[in-house]
Order: structure tokens, then sequence, then C-alpha cells
């Protein structure tokens, strides 16, 4: 098996090449750095004609090419429309006209986001994509672009979608995860002791998972392999938004302020969203969607296991301190 | 006795002289005919004069013999830049940069002459008549078209009864016609640079990414083109879609020197195969991050502005179907009045109207075969500066370095190909020195268009815009890139990377 991984010098796309390398794969990472930390790396840029790489390098990687993962693209939840159709719309179009040219491809897998929901009305599925809704950011969107092409072209390719909700732990390159974009970005905010506003306190599932098991699902839906399906994936545990931030506060010995003030909700919402409440938690303050539990049930099994208490490593990731120097 | 020299040339405006191709450049041929130049510069001017005495009352460096607005020199036409500008700051909050980036490519504007500078009463009086003019282009682009119409039936008629009075008749009738398309286009063109400037200030006031949101929504939701191109495959040669198989602009398409000149290329394409599932515009994902009344207005906005913008490409259709009449009665008529075939396109539609009374008028059009064999041969620059007034021909140079400019969002990846090649199998880059409707049946397979002319408010970024595929405009040398070369432009910032393959 030859992996192709698009975006694998990332935060979860290093994971995913850690994964594949682990299991015997061939592996070649393209980024834009041309840095992998498993695998054979190799410079490239998917919004560029044949993804920027040289004749040769073209020829080698179409004619050895077995599997690909798209995990690219921008994971900034404030992003303008350029930023997130960037990669998401236009360089999924460019990417999956390159699949088509790839004369040995099996199985492509594109990692969605359940974001790509916005905020769904009823109950969702695998089945659903658009349901009505409406989206919070150009994110949304963005993945809700990218997914739409992939379903597009599903027609003449063989490509599964997985989707996660946001994922967590610590980061498989080393160093302090990032908190500049996606729900990471709060963290810093709780941690330095501020209120945050979120409606019934955060007890609603934001669906996070942890990158190890997100890996492994994927590396799984290159293996099994995933077909045409959808397949969903989150910690079967289902901590609620509330939870996370305490699991992930823990090691600093901080309890993170949770506000709920229901009579003036709106009103003390506004004045957190214009005093500092990062804008990208002020969007998702209220139940995010009613996704159905079954859909796990879609995986075949066995399941990937999280890793045991994934949100305090991602916490003491962020104390900057191996676990041992912290006495844990 | 020496005899005098003739020329065709305009006379110059006495305080405003900097001209420039600009919008002509990038869609007309680079020389017109007599003939031609008095079918648009001259309903041009009119129309320009009218709505600037509409909008400010009657400025009187708008008036007098000479023209104001439009140049011909060289047998080229020329907008007045200086002109120009000067109408942009009698607009509350535009400046004439504002109209350089629209049309004329982002040149530097001239120097203002403040002496001529409006009040500010004057300026916001003028706002508002020109929005209340917009308000009303729906119903009158209507009523055109109608009449358009019932000119390319009483043409059918004339010419299936073979008839030279009747073919005079329709010539008559034309001529307030074309008066008003021009107009409409003038004012449509004119309103699109101060709506789109309120647009860009509103969104940076009430959403986050607002000037880039401006670029993604702002698309018309129906342009006319494609209608005309489906009557075009009919192939009726009285129907409006007729026109689009000759060259915009220039009606002696077919005599020589001029169609030497015509831009002609016509590419009928099968319509593309669409997605299964459309996907959701940018539009309507916009509507759940702004609260609701932020939400209205931004959209509002975005149709404010992409109905302006289907009104000029609308309008503009029209003017050319009705050239397209002239085209085909001109032709016709010259022998019945008495004209050598080949000296028509050196008259002016007034002295060939005017020829049923006075045959005389024929002979004007021998001393101009002359003087525009003389000025087909003298270079003629994009901008001129003749601001000495002793008719030297200076290019008029802008300080700013000219660099590609993204003009419709997104990213586009494809191997390059010109509007008249062959449709390959990949995706594909349209390359082209300047691009106009014409290319618009090819639009639905190409994943962006990189042009050596352009401007923020081209038809070809109004086209790319409604396609919803990215535009780069200003990038010299596309059209010379072989075909097959891989290219990926990124029409928000600009950005072309030609992928070398060696």
């Amino acid at each position: 098996m030859n992996v192709l991984i698009l975006g694998g010098s990332g935060y979860l796309g290093a994971a995913v090449a850690q994964a594949c390398a682990a299991s015997g794969a061939e592996v070649r990472v393209l980024s834009r750095s041309g840095r992998a930390i498993a695998g054979e790396a190799v410079r490239g840029d998917i919004r560029m004609p044949r993804l920027g790489l040289p004749a040769r390098e073209l020829a080698r990687v179409r004619e050895e090419t077995t599997h690909v993962v798209l995990c690219f693209g921008s994971v900034s939840w404030t992003s303008g429309p350029g930023e997130a159709l960037e990669t998401h719309s236009s360089g999924m179009r460019s990417v999956l006209t390159f699949l088509r040219g790839l004369p040995a491809l099996r199985q492509a897998v594109h990692v969605s986001s359940l974001l790509a929901l916005g905020r769904a009305q009823g109950r969702v599925t695998n089945r659903e994509l658009y349901t009505g809704q409406r989206f919070r950011n150009w994110y949304e969107y963005g993945k809700y672009c990218a997914e739409r092409h992939v379903r597009d072209s599903q027609q003449d390719l063989p490509i599964g979608i997985v989707r996660f909700g946001p994922v967590l732990g610590p980061d498989p390159r080393g160093g302090r995860p990032d908190t500049e974009h996606g729900l990471p970005k709060v963290f810093p905010h709780l941690l330095a002791g501020y209120p945050v506003h979120l409606a019934s306190r955060g007890d609603f599932p934001c669906w996070v998972t942890d990158v190890t098991s997100a890996a492994d699902l994927v590396w799984k839906a290159l293996s099994a392999p995933i077909g045409r399906s959808t397949w969903t994936w989150f910690d079967p545990a289902r901590p609620t938004l509330g939870e996370v931030f305490t699991e992930v506060c823990r090691p600093w010995g901080v309890v993170p302020k949770i506000v709920e003030a229901r009579p003036l909700g709106r009103f003390t919402r506004f004045i957190g969203e214009r005093v500092g409440t990062p804008r990208e938690l002020a969007d998702y303050a209220e139940p995010w969607f009613d996704l159905d539990p079954g859909v796990l049930d879609d995986i075949p099994g066995p399941w990937p296991v999280p890793e045991a208490d994934y949100l305090a490593a991602t916490g003491r990731a962020l104390l900057g301190r191996a676990e041992r120097e912290i006495g844990v | 006795m020496k005899e005098k020299t003739v020329s065709v040339d305009t006379d110059l405006h006495p305080y405003f002289r900097i001209y420039s191709a600009g919008n002509f450049g990038e869609v007309a041929p680079q020389r017109l005919s007599p003939m031609s130049w008095s079918l648009v510069g001259d309903p041009m001017e009119r129309g320009t004069r009218k709505l600037a005495q509409r909008l400010w009352g009657r400025p009187a460096w708008t008036e007098g013999s000479h023209y104001v607005f439009v140049g011909y020199f060289g047998c080229r036409p020329y907008h007045n830049l200086a002109a120009y500008c000067h109408l942009s700051r009698g607009i509350p909050g535009l400046s004439a940069n504002d109209v350089t980036d629209a049309y004329f490519e982002g040149i530097d504007s001239p120097a203002e002459i403040t002496a001529l500078r409006s009040g500010r009463t004057r300026r916001l009086s003028a706002a508002t008549r020109l929005l209340r003019e917009l308000r009303d282009i729906g119903p009158r682009l209507r009523a055109l078209e109608e009449r358009v119409a019932e000119l390319e039936w009483a043409l059918r008629a004339a010419t299936t009864a073979n008839s030279p009075i009747a073919l005079f008749s329709v010539l008559r009738d034309a001529k307030p016609v074309l008066e008003e398309a021009w107009a409409v286009h003038i004012l449509t063109t004119s309103g699109c640079v101060p709506i789109r400037a309120l647009q860009q200030r509103v969104y940076g006031r009430l959403a986050r990414h607002g000037d880039e949101i401006a670029h993604w929504l702002t698309r018309p939701r129906e342009l006319v083109w494609d209608r005309l191109h489906t009557a075009a495959a009919t192939m009726d040669p009285f129907g409006p879609g007729d026109f689009l198989d000759s060259s915009f602009y220039e009606v002696a398409d077919s005599s020589d020197p001029w169609q030497d000149y015509a831009v002609r290329h016509k590419l009928a394409a099968n319509s593309g195969t669409q997605a299964a599932v459309a996907p959701i515009e940018p539009s309507e994902a916009l509507a759940g991050m702004l609260s609701p009344w932020r939400s209205r207005t931004v959209r509002s906005l975005a149709v404010a502005v992409g109905e302006v913008m289907a009104g000029r490409e609308h309008s503009k259709s029209l003017a050319m179907r009705t050239l397209h009449i002239y085209r085909r009665l001109l032709p016709e008529l010259a022998g019945s009045l008495g004209v050598d075939p080949g000296h028509w396109p050196y008259l002016t539609i007034r002295e060939f109207t005017d020829l049923a009374t006075d045959p005389g008028l024929a002979a004007r059009a021998l001393p101009r075969i002359a003087a525009c064999r003389v000025a087909l041969g003298t270079p003629m620059p994009e901008h001129l500066d003749l601001s000495d007034g002793d008719g030297t021909i200076r290019p008029w140079l802008s300080e700013s370095p000219q660099t590609h400019r993204g003009v419709a969002p997104g990213i586009g990846v494809g191997v390059a190909m010109t509007p008249d090649g062959e449709l390959p199998d990949e995706p594909v880059v349209i390359v082209c020195s300047s691009a106009d409707a014409d290319i618009a049946p090819l639009l639905p397979f190409a994943e962006g268009v990189l042009s050596e002319r352009g401007s923020d408010l081209s038809h070809i970024a109004i086209l790319a815009r409604e396609y919803g595929i990215p535009c780069v405009v200003g990038y010299p040398g596309a059209a010379s890139l072989p075909a097959g070369t891989a290219v990926s432009i990124n029409g928000s910032t600009g950005e072309v990377n030609i992928l070398d393959q060696s």
C-alpha cells in the first residue's frame, strides 16, 4: 500500500502519517513546508496545478500511489471566505481532478468535519450534509463545500469520507499544541481565569475525539476499506463541552469559569464577545446540532480506542512540560 | 498651393486632455472606422452629457462643440480619463482612483482641476439623483429590449421584401434606439462605481472580512449573455443572438482595412455537466453568520450591485444588437444611395442618412480614406497625454507600477487555453489578451480566466463572477502562454503561478 497524504505536515495529518507508517504502509507526505515526521516528505501545494510537483516527482507519485488521504486546508474558525474556500473548495476541486489521473488509485479518504453540518436542523446522521442549515463561519462553509465536492465525485472516484468533531490531544509533532485556531483557542482564555458564557453551562456534547484514535480511524478507512461510505467518529464517552474545558484545565489547577446568565443571556454574551471571549467560542456557546450517536455503528469493529485521559494530556501539553516533570 | 491636411481626429477638450483607451481597449477593436465611431462615440458622448446634466445641472465644462467624455485619435476610440476622474469627484465618498481601478486598469489619475470642483450640496444631490436613476433601469431595459426586437423584426421584413424604402425606415428608427441603449449603458457603467464603493464601505462596518465578502457575494443573478448565446445556436440570421458572430463595436467588419482590426471569435459549446446537487452559494452561507438586519443589509446591497452589473451587460448587449442592425443595413442601403461599397465606412451615420437628400455628401469619404490610411499607420498608445495641445502624441505614463489584480475571487487551476483553442480533457484556465462576452460559452468549462487587460468592473470580471470562476487581469504575456501550460490563479489576491514542468 502506497499512501499519499495531502496536508500531512499538519496536526492530524502528522498523526495519520505515523499511523499509516506504523501499520507498514509506504507513506508519502505532501505539504507546502516539505516536512514530514513519518514517511517520505514531498514539497507541493494543492493550490497549484498538478499539486505543484516537478514532472519527475509527479510521474513517480502518479505511478506508485494507491491510497490517498485528504487532510489539507485551513483550520481557522475565524478566517474569511478567501482563506477558507481557497483550500476547501478550489483546492479540493483541483485535488479531485488530480485523483482522477491516478491509474493505481484504490481508495481515497477525505477527512471532513462535523462542523460542515453548521446549525443543522433535526437529527443528523452520516447521510445528511445539507439540511437547510445556517453556517456559523466560513470554516464551516468551506468544509461543507469540500464534502459537497467529494460527494459529487463519488460517482467516478473511490473516495470515502470520515468526519470528526474537534480533535484534541498532545501534538504528534511535539511541542506545545497550537492554540491559534479552533476550539483550543479558548484554552488560554480559560486557563487565565476569564469567564466564558455557555448555554446550560456547557452541558451539551461537542463530539471531540483524540488525535490518535482519529488517525487510527483514517488508517482503518484506508485498509478496511471505507469505499464510498461516510463514517463519523467521536469519543464514544461523549464528553460535554463543559467537561472538556474542566478536564483540559485540571492539570493547571484551574477550574474554568463557565457562566450562564439566563435572564440576560444574550446581553451577557454580547458583552462577553466585546471584552475578550474568543470569537471561536462565541459561535459555539449553544448546543451545536443533534447528531445521532448511532452513527458510530456504521464503522466496522473493532473501533479505535481513544487515549486514556487525552483531555488532561492536552492541558499538560499546554503547560509545555513533559508529564513526568509535573508529577503526573 | 499645399493641400490642407485632413484629419479624422476629434477636437480636444480645453482642460481635460488625458485620454485612455481603458475599457474601450479591452473590448473594442484597436481602431474603429469613422462610421462605427459615429455609432459608438457620438451617442456615448451625448448620453454622458445628458447624464451629467441631470446629476449636476449643466456644468460649463461639459458643454461645447468639442467632445468631452470620449475622443477619436488616429482612428482609435478613447475615453477622456481626466473628465471621468473629475466626474467621480462629484459624488461624495468617491475618488478618482475608484474610477481608474474600475475601468482604467488601475493607472494613475490626472491631477484634479480644483476650480471646477462641485459644491457639497451639489455632490449630495447628484448621488441621490444617480440612485434614483439606477432604481429605474429595469423597466428602461425591458422597454428598450422590446424596441430592439421590433427593429430586428422590421429588418427581417424589409430584407425579405427587398424594399429599400423599408430598409431606410429601419435606419431612421434605429437611431433613437441606439442612443437610448448607449444612454442606459453609460448610466449603469457610471452607477457601478459609486454603488460598489458604498457596498465596500458598508460591508467594512457591518461584517468581518467585509472587503472579501464583497468580492464573493457580488454576483449578477442572471446575465443576458447565456440567453443570447442560446438564441445564437438557432442560426437565425435575424435573431437576437446573430450579432455574437460579428466583431463588437465595428459595423464595417467585412470591409478592408477594418476587418483586420475586427476581433471575431465565437465558439458554440454545449452546456456543462451540472453537479447532482448544486452547492450552497456564499451569499446564502453568509445568512447565518450575521444578525438578521445585518444579513438583510449585506444581501440587499449585493443584489443591488449585482443588478446594476447585470444591467450594464444587458444594455451593452442591446447596443451591440442595434449596431448589428446597422451592420446589416448600411451595405444594403449604400448601393441604393449611390455610395461606393468601400466608401460607406468612411462616412458618419448622419452623413449617410442625409445622402438621400444631399448625394454630394458621399464625396466626403475620399479625403477621409487617405486620412485613415495615415492614422492607421501611426501607433497609438493605450493612454494619451495631449495636454500640450501641439498635436504631439505622448503616452500618459502612470507612475504606479501596474500589477496583476484579482477581479473575481477563488483559486483556478488548469492548463492554459486560448479562447479559439480546442477544449482539452483537463480543466482549463482561459488565457487571453482581453476578453468580452464572446467567451461566455466557454466559461462553464473553465476553472479561471487570466487576461492581459482588464479592470475591476470589466465585462470579463462581471462574467467571471456570474459563472463563479476566478479571474486575474493585468498579467502581461497571458495570451502568449503555450497551450497546455499548467497555470494556477488566485482571483482574490491576483497571484499567478505558472508551473515549470521541466
